[in-house]
């Protein structure tokens, strides 16, 4: 007689970012937050709803690059691997009559087996205004990349950066963070491994990366938009014939300085459909584990118009809603006695119709 | 509470989770600097359009419908703030009154200021006072959602036509009685048209003791308590009866009319005398047949007798509830359609011969389910016509399309019950002293025994009251097989 017996596998090795996640930076964030929106107080503020767009392809390269001839035909791994994503955004949600207040939020969203889980950091408000704003940058910059700190100095154009530069660094954090906190995995960052930017030192990149690669991590990029050009061309939009799956290796591709690239740039066309990425996959990898890598995103993570559902999720959740941001308005409001003002918009009451103005409702 | 909209007599007013106010609430649209404020009734509750609410839920439901697992990490605490947006709501008000100076106007004409405008709830205490809906003869109906009670004026049943409606097992009959006890208790005259022998026990109290109005409410049973002897009967009552109810042509009303004369003048008013006549009747023989076949009909109904001591007078029912305040219950229970139009066909045209000729000063008619017995062509007249002669009637129904829409536009009070039937609600808004958003908006939600009153008893705001518990055998109820399960 045999007696039927369940196999009782080991417990995967892998883990996922816990609820106890390393609050190094959110608690300075939060102090940041408090302390910057201390000084606005009985102030008037103007509501003004604008999203920031993080710049995610400073394009600074020699344009002598060119695509493979021969595609890399994909197939579906289905070795379940995890998969996380992250994301944030920033949104300003008001001016002072010293600066402007924005709100910061990020999300990760890991996908194990078939369910997904998330972590939403924030909203974080700050009141940023030009004589805190580098107090604040470089306070939060120092409370986790501490050997980046000289780099702050990078980049500080003008105020209107600094919402994007806030959002960079929370958005470096939890990269960092998501690639310690789990083994042999798949970490999606929303954009490139380009650094050397005025919001990404090369160092804090290199280390992000590292951190991911000692825990046997690989570290995939997707940019939604590129300006990367061949012939006049963007490389996501040239017609290849070509079964998808599929990448597309681009060689010969050199930033100028000090903009360097750390990863390998594809063009990944992953599903049926008109849409290609830019993809970026960490360069210390070997091109089989590159590979390896993307085939095992096909074969765990839902794909609709060839962008992983993980990482579009992670977008989902840290985006502002408006509902949200009439709730932070409501905040700031109650809890720092800001007055609201309706201040006219200049380009509708100069140019009626033809004024288009700044877009809030 | 913040003014959002004005829109004709609507008022939009967007609400905060932290206030709660309610279908039926009042509130004070208070306006300082411009010395005015506007009583508006919250008739509908709606969330506040949000921008970015559907985000919001679509984002929280993406793991194939199920609530997608996760952490929030919110140091701020913005997320009380998201749901404090997200849960505020829009009322939909309609203007009631403008007040100035302590004094009431029905006038919407002005336009209160959206941003210094206070906005509060009514109490309906303070509603009542400032309304003055109060009275020499009060009636308390029941609580309203503060605690206070609802007190309304006897005075202004007087001389009007109510309404009581809303589906079965509500509490009409219940607020019927309670109407009609309190007006015996002020001496008042009424008289019952009772289907069901709902109203035979209100002298007795729930555990079958006498009550304060035993002694005046005298039950009148046609056929066992209540019958009628010719003699006592005026000829056009009973041609009423004959042409109404019967449906008697016009020629053998005329050969009936000469045998009554000449039965009258040989002082032999009987049924015995009056089938005897119409046997040796020397006429058509149709019109023999017409008289012969109602005669049987009268004889069948039991309510007429020629035994003078088994005869009820009605009139000193009348009196004795004239002099001491009482009412006569007619019980229509057990009786035929025709033997119930003749009985109310007989004691309407007494009334109306009490009434002309002074005997009665006014009397309070309650009729359940009109439609059950009385003719097409009686609706108008006792709206109108009989009006005048002092009855003031009170129609209680459960199918408010079977009162005519004519009726609705008279009714002065309409005390209204829940209704969920489409169509229900569009016949009883088409009373005139309603707006229909208010009744369909309102009388859906009414849980049972809740009524909404409406018209000049409650000065044309209209209130939801829990009609009190009344201390009298109960006798509505619906016989059940399943007595124990139930």
């Amino acid at each position: 007689m045999v007696i039927e017996q369940y196999t009782i596998a080991p417990t995967p090795k892998y883990n996922f970012s816990q609820p106890s996640i390393d609050t190094t930076l959110p608690q300075r964030f939060i102090e940041q937050s408090i302390s910057s929106l201390k000084y606005v107080h009985n102030q008037s503020f103007q509501l003004n709803q604008q999203p920031f767009q993080q710049a995610t392809d400073i394009e600074l390269h020699a344009p002598t690059f060119q695509l493979k001839a021969q595609p890399i035909t994909l197939k579906s791994n289905h070795e379940e691997t995890p998969i996380v994503a992250c994301d944030t955004s920033t949104i300003k949600i008001g001016e002072t009559s010293t600066g402007m207040l924005i709100a910061v939020r990020g999300a990760n969203v890991c996908k194990q087996g078939r369910s997904y889980k998330y972590t939403r950091l924030g909203p974080f408000i700050f009141h940023i205004t030009e004589e805190n704003r580098r107090e604040v940058y470089d306070a939060l910059e120092r409370a986790y990349f501490i050997s980046s700190c000289r780099q702050s100095h990078f980049g500080f154009a003008n105020l209107l950066q600094n919402p994007t530069r806030i959002a960079s660094l929370l958005e470096r954090w939890l990269q960092a963070a998501v690639s310690r906190t789990m083994n042999e995995g798949l970490v999606l960052f929303d954009g490139s491994l380009t650094a050397g930017t005025g919001d990404t030192s090369v160092e804090r990149l290199k280390e992000i990366l590292a951190g991911a690669r000692q825990y046997r991590n690989i570290v995939l990029a997707l940019s939604k938009m590129t300006n990367l050009r061949i012939n006049g061309y963007l490389i996501t939009e040239l017609p290849i014939q070509q079964r998808t799956p599929y990448l597309l290796e681009t060689i010969g591709l050199r930033p100028k300085p000090p903009i360097v690239l750390l990863g390998d740039v594809y063009v990944a066309k992953l599903s049926h459909g008109n849409y290609a990425f830019r993809l970026d996959i960490d360069k210390a990898n070997s091109n089989e584990q590159k590979i390896e890598a993307v085939e095992k995103l096909l074969g765990n993570d839902s794909l609709s118009q060839g962008y992983p559902e993980t990482l579009k999720l992670a977008h989902i959740f840290c985006t502002f809603t408006a509902n949200e941001v009439i709730a932070m308005q409501h905040f700031i409001a109650r809890k720092h006695g800001l007055k609201i003002l309706n201040r006219p918009d200049m380009h509708k009451l100069l140019f009626g119709p033809y004024g288009r103005g700044e877009s809030y409702s | 509470m913040k003014l959002y909209k004005k829109e004709g007599n609507i008022l939009q007013i967007l609400s905060f989770p932290n206030e709660t106010v309610e279908k039926g609430d009042y509130l004070l649209v208070d306006d300082a600097e411009a010395r005015k404020a506007l009583i508006a009734q919250v008739i509908d509750v709606q969330f506040a359009s949000i921008p970015g609410v559907l985000e919001e839920l679509l984002r929280s439901l993406p793991d194939g419908g199920e609530l997608m697992q996760g952490e929030d990490f919110d140091p701020l605490g913005i997320a009380s703030h998201i749901t404090y947006i997200q849960d505020a709501s829009l009322l939909v008000c309609k203007i009631r009154a403008s007040v100035e100076n302590d004094s009431l106007s029905p006038s919407s004409s002005w336009l209160p200021s959206r941003s210094q405008s206070t906005i509060k709830k009514l109490p309906v205490p303070t509603l009542l006072k400032l309304a003055k809906i109060d009275g020499k003869l009060p009636i308390v109906l029941g609580g309203t959602k503060d605690s206070s009670f609802l007190t309304i004026d006897a005075s202004n049943l007087d001389g009007r036509l109510n309404i009581i409606t809303g589906k079965k097992e509500t509490g009409k009959s219940h607020l019927s009685k309670l109407l009609m006890v309190n007006l015996v208790g002020y001496k008042a005259t009424v008289v019952v048209f009772d289907l069901n022998g709902e109203y035979i026990s209100l002298g007795m109290t729930g555990d079958g003791k006498r009550n304060p109005y035993y002694d005046k409410i005298h039950v009148l049973t046609p056929g066992q308590n209540f019958k009628v002897a010719l003699k006592q009967v005026n000829l056009h009552v009973l041609l009423g009866i004959l042409i109404h109810a019967l449906h008697l042509p016009g020629t053998s009303a005329r050969e009936f009319r000469r045998i009554w004369q000449s039965l009258k003048e040989k002082d032999s008013l009987t049924l015995h005398e009056l089938g005897e006549a119409i046997r040796n009747l020397n006429c058509n023989q149709h019109v023999r047949d017409a008289l012969s076949s109602r005669y049987h009909a009268l004889v069948n109904s039991a309510f007429f007798t020629d035994n003078i001591a088994e005869a009820t007078l009605l009139e000193d029912c009348l009196y004795k509830a004239k002099q001491y305040g009482g009412a006569v219950v007619v019980n229509l229970r057990n009786t035929s359609t025709i033997d119930r139009q003749i009985v109310v066909e007989y004691i309407l045209g007494k009334l109306v011969d009490q009434l002309t000729s002074w005997k009665l000063e006014a009397t309070f008619l309650f009729a359940e389910e009109a439609h059950l017995y009385l003719r097409e062509t009686y609706w108008d007249d006792i709206v109108t016509r009989m009006r005048h002669f002092g009855i003031f009637t009170t129609f209680i129904t459960n199918q408010p399309d079977t009162i005519k829409e004519n009726i609705y536009r008279q009714a002065d009070n309409i005390f209204l019950f829940n209704f969920t039937n489409e169509h229900d609600l569009d016949v009883v808004s088409r009373a005139a002293r309603v707006d229909a958003e208010t009744v369909r908006s309102i009388a859906r939600d009414l849980p049972p025994h809740h009524c909404l009153i409406l018209g000049k008893v409650v000065k044309d705001f209209p209130m939801v009251v829990k009609v009190k518990a009344l201390d009298v055998k109960t006798m509505g109820e619906t016989r059940l097989f399943f007595k124990d399960t139930n």
